[in-house]
């Protein structure tokens, strides 16, 4: 066994056992069950994961097969995991609200023979594509609820495979074998698959060595000086590689607490009572916790909504100065000192975020507004930049260097090299072995010095060396007259504003650019509610010309700071229009992790595009939705085009 | 859980035999009979003013019918109490919400064990001992209640503030905390969206499975009847109609007269 680098075992087996070992009655997992926190220590994980690994192996799991996993986060799925790797298999986490054909597609295409899934809900969904899985044999489920009358034949409880586990654990030679099975486990193995969720086309399925993992993970520890007092709430989906990374390959390393929500509904809640002391949220929670604080705020008394926004102002003006250690004045010390004891601290109870002491964002673009609130309300909230191919991290803003519009200089044993069309690369003790069974997209996806192409622009600012991310690097378009257009760059401008939930800039090799808006139902409808505004769907919320005026003047804004900015002048927003639907995944418009997908939207709502550059004040579309329940109708409607106004380029000006 | 029930699955759990009620000159129900067996889904449809929920509530001991008898487990009555009625295991919902609207989820459901409490008013008062012993043991049932029916993010919510298909949820989860046999539906879909109607129908099905809960139910959905139900009777006016299978109603001529309207 080669050494690895900080950490004390090659594989998460061995992590694990040796957690058992050294701090055997530490709490290592938590979940909410029948309104009650149950916790397992270390050491009783250790019992419950052999038992299920043997219970695994007698249905026939072997060595380097494929075992899927369906469902939100729950311990027994999280022991899924190690069981599956304590024999040798890989775990192949799938999103749990993926839509029957995405499922049937990583399913087959990762030849799986066992699934593991939550409940009654994922069986009949497995069920419903049996025939285009041949290969699957065995399901294993958490939850009974509803499945009593099922044929069991290849259907189990994970309760029952862990209790046959357990029992035949008693005889000695089975506890030997299960040690042996453990300790041929190497660091070189695939330790999981991720699948890609998909933003540039079909899915990929991302292989990752348990070194590797390990590696990368044992390396943040170190950066955030976590240890094994930590606690964190495991809401991210199990198939996104945040969680993977965060909860468990971090909470393996360093032996931390790892929290399961009671249902995907209570995550807020349970983040208030457990009270995580390392925090991941992309910019959107962030930014949809702020809205609901500030609707609350509206509703408040006149008192406490002065008391709110005075010391939030005086937050503002010493927050961030205080949590970088700069120097600030007495008085400010102190006024920040009542307002934390008035204002901030509560707040910060509500939200769950008390005893935090890292948060990390990333995933987008997040608002310098909405990232210095969080700041100056004394979270230390930071950047991150990464992705699957990386195991995640491949830069991070360590404590005291924190800006806004960068995503910091690269983590600690990580390369990166900016390549001549603005690429990001790196190398990374965490990049991935290759995609599954597509060794001539892995070869596209590297450089010849075995570097990874991230497929972002970016670059490296002069100045404080961190990285900047503009956007995708195929997306940076150019207009017809050659001015530089980044789509994201813009829509991320308009998305800062709380009435704007997505957007969608269409320019390149255009005239000019053009805009397609998604409003925030809630805080808009908000807005409705405390101006008597009538309306019954989002259709027709959006279509209210009084939300019109509001969005055009937020357009405005944006227009007028990209007018300031060198450069970017070109990219202004000439034309928009509200969507007469919220984009959504199940019609295939955003990504599972959220993401806009511009072609295929850009195909789908052609008429309102040719509408937005033909010089017409209305446009007319008919699509297809789908519903939760996977029927289909039609959406149709007529949508105004409103012009905006395009501000003289000042930075040129003053040059 | 249950008490030892004295009827076994398949046998006539409640039998209702020639009901009249008037209230003065209206007929409100004339000449009403029919059995519920033990284990099933049995639906009570008509069109509006048929008499069902009139029906329920005769069951329930809420009226008093002036003739006909309803026997229970083999108990024959004629005046029967709700509270009576609730002690010996029919538990109902209402066709209009009916919770404590500024008490919590959670305090609703609870309020659907008082009949299983053993301790006196100071017992809980002190809540201490015993009476907190005993209370422990409750939120149990209602917790797993709440993870039954997936409310858990609703469970300190006031239920006033809730939409009210929820609302209908934790009413049915009250009505489950009493552990009934018989579980009286009055209308449990009426006003809810597709999917909260799919979402109940299968709560439905499984309280029915699971806890092997004997209902009547009275729905207007027919493809919710149609699906769910064992066995449909039909008033109209008061008065039976028809009675049997769901397939054997839906081809009745009388049932496709009664709701379709016929030329006379």
């Amino acid at each position: 066994m080669s050494p690895v680098r900080g950490a004390v075992a090659d594989t998460f087996p061995k992590l694990l056992m040796h957690h058992a070992r050294a701090r055997g009655d530490r709490p290592a997992m938590r979940h909410k069950d029948l309104g009650i926190w149950q916790s397992w220590t270390w050491a009783e994980v250790a019992e419950a994961v052999r038992a299920y690994a043997v219970g695994l192996s007698r249905l026939g799991l072997k060595r380097g097969e494929a075992i899927a996993i369906v469902g939100a986060n729950r311990p027994r799925l999280y022991w899924t995991v190690m069981a599956a790797q304590m024999l040798g298999a890989i775990p192949v986490p799938v999103y749990a609200d993926a839509v029957a054909d995405e499922l049937a597609f990583v399913l087959s295409h990762a030849e799986v023979r066992f699934a593991a899934v939550q409940d009654q809900e994922q069986v009949d969904k497995l069920l419903s594509i049996a025939e285009r899985l041949p290969k699957l044999e065995h399901m294993v489920y958490d939850e009974p609820r509803g499945l009593r009358d099922y044929d069991h034949t290849r259907l189990h409880a994970i309760e029952e495979v862990i209790a046959e586990g357990r029992e035949a654990l008693r005889t000695a030679s089975v506890d030997t074998w299960l040690d042996g099975e453990i300790a041929a486990g190497s660091g070189d193995d695939i330790s999981i698959i991720l699948y890609t969720s998909g933003t540039t086309g079909r899915s990929k399925g991302v292989m990752l060595t348990a070194r590797g993992c390990i590696e990368a993970a044992a390396d943040t520890v170190a950066f955030d000086h976590l240890t094994d007092r930590d606690e964190v709430l495991a809401y991210l989906p199990l198939a996104w590689v945040g969680d993977h990374y965060l909860n468990y390959a971090q909470g393996l390393v360093a032996g931390f607490c790892t929290a399961c929500p009671e249902s995907a509904d209570t995550a807020q809640s349970d983040l208030r009572e457990i009270g995580p002391t390392f925090y991941f949220a992309p910019p959107r929670v962030f930014e949809s916790l702020l809205t609901r604080v500030m609707i609350r705020m509206e509703d408040a008394g006149a008192l406490k909504r002065r008391m709110f926004h005075y010391f939030i102002g005086v937050a503002r003006r010493y927050g961030e100065k205080i949590l970088n250690g700069e120097s600030v004045p007495v008085s400010g010390r102190l006024l920040y000192a009542l307002g934390n004891v008035l204002v901030y601290g509560p707040l910060k109870n509500v939200l769950g975020f008390s005893k935090i002491r890292v948060a990390y964002t990333a995933g987008e673009a997040i608002g310098p507004e909405l990232f210095s609130f969080y700041r100056s309300l004394g979270l230390n909230l930071k950047q991150l930049y990464g992705q699957t191919e990386a195991f995640l991290y491949v830069t991070a803003q360590p404590d005291g260097q924190i800006r806004a519009d960068t995503v910091g200089p690269a983590t600690p044993n990580v390369e990166i090299r900016i390549a001549e069309n603005g690429e990001v690369l790196f190398r990374s003790p965490g990049q991935f072995a290759g995609y599954f069974k597509e060794p001539e997209k892995t070869a596209e996806a590297m450089t010849e010095d075995g570097f990874v192409k991230t497929g972002d622009a970016g670059f490296f600012e002069p100045k404080s060396g961190h990285l900047k991310i503009i956007d995708r690097a195929k997306d940076v378009g150019r207009l017809a007259n050659g001015a530089l257009f980044p789509p994201k760059y813009v829509e991320n401008k308009l998305k800062f504003y709380p009435n704007i939930k997505e957007a969608v800039a269409f320019g390149d090799g255009r005239d000019y650019v053009t805009c397609f808006i998604n409003i925030d139902i809630t805080a808009v409808g908000n807005w409705a509610e405390r101006n008597n505004v009538v309306y019954a769907s989002y259709q027709e919320l959006a279509a209210i010309p009084a939300v019109y005026d509001m969005i055009a003047a937020h357009v405005d804004e944006v227009n007028r700071s990209l007018a300031a900015e060198p450069g970017m002048a070109g990219a202004q927003i000439r034309r928009f229009l509200i969507l007469p639907k919220e984009l959504d995944a199940d019609d295939g418009e955003l990504t599972r992790t959220q993401k806009v997908r511009r072609g295929f939207i850009s195909e789908r709502y052609q008429p309102l595009i040719d509408g937005l550059y033909d010089g017409s004040q209305e446009a007319s579309i008919a699509v297809e939705v789908t519903f939760e329940d996977g029927r289909k109708g039609n959406i149709s409607g007529t949508v105004a085009i409103r012009d905006a106004k395009i501000h003289p380029a000042s930075a040129e000006i003053a040059a | 859980m249950r008490a030892p029930g004295t009827v076994a699955a398949g046998e006539t759990l409640l039998a209702v035999e020639n009901v009249s009620l008037r209230f003065g000159g209206v007929k409100a129900i004339t000449d009403v009979s029919f059995d519920i067996r033990k284990g099933e889904i049995r639906a009570i449809i008509g069109p509006n003013g048929a008499g069902k929920t009139s029906m329920l509530n005769c069951i329930n001991g809420f009226y008093y019918p002036q003739e006909g008898r309803i026997t229970f487990k083999g108990e024959t009555r004629r005046r029967m109490r709700p509270y009576v009625a609730a002690s010996q295991g029919i538990a109902r919902t209402f066709q209009n919400v009916a919770l404590f609207k500024g008490m919590s989820t959670l305090d609703n459901i609870m309020a659907g064990r008082t009949l299983k409490m053993n301790r006196g008013f100071f017992w809980q008062l002190l809540r201490y001992g015993p009476a907190m012993a005993e209370e422990i043991e409750h939120r149990k049932v209602v917790e797993e209640i709440i993870d039954f029916l997936q409310i858990e993010h609703i469970r300190k919510v006031p239920v006033g503030k809730l939409p009210y298909g929820l609302q209908k949820r934790v009413e049915l989860a009250r009505a489950l905390a009493m552990e009934p046999e018989l579980l009286l539906l009055d209308e449990p879909m009426a006003g809810m969206n597709l999917e909260e109607k799919e979402d109940m129908c299968r709560f439905i099905l499984d309280v029915n499975q699971q806890y092997g809960t004997t209902i009547a139910l009275i729905e207007h959905d027919m493809g919710v009847v149609m699906d769910l139900s064992d066995r449909v009777v039909v008033l109209e006016y008061g008065r039976k109609i028809a009675d049997g299978t769901p397939e054997a109603v839906k081809r009745d001529q009388r049932v496709i007269d009664a709701y379709l309207g016929v030329a006379h």
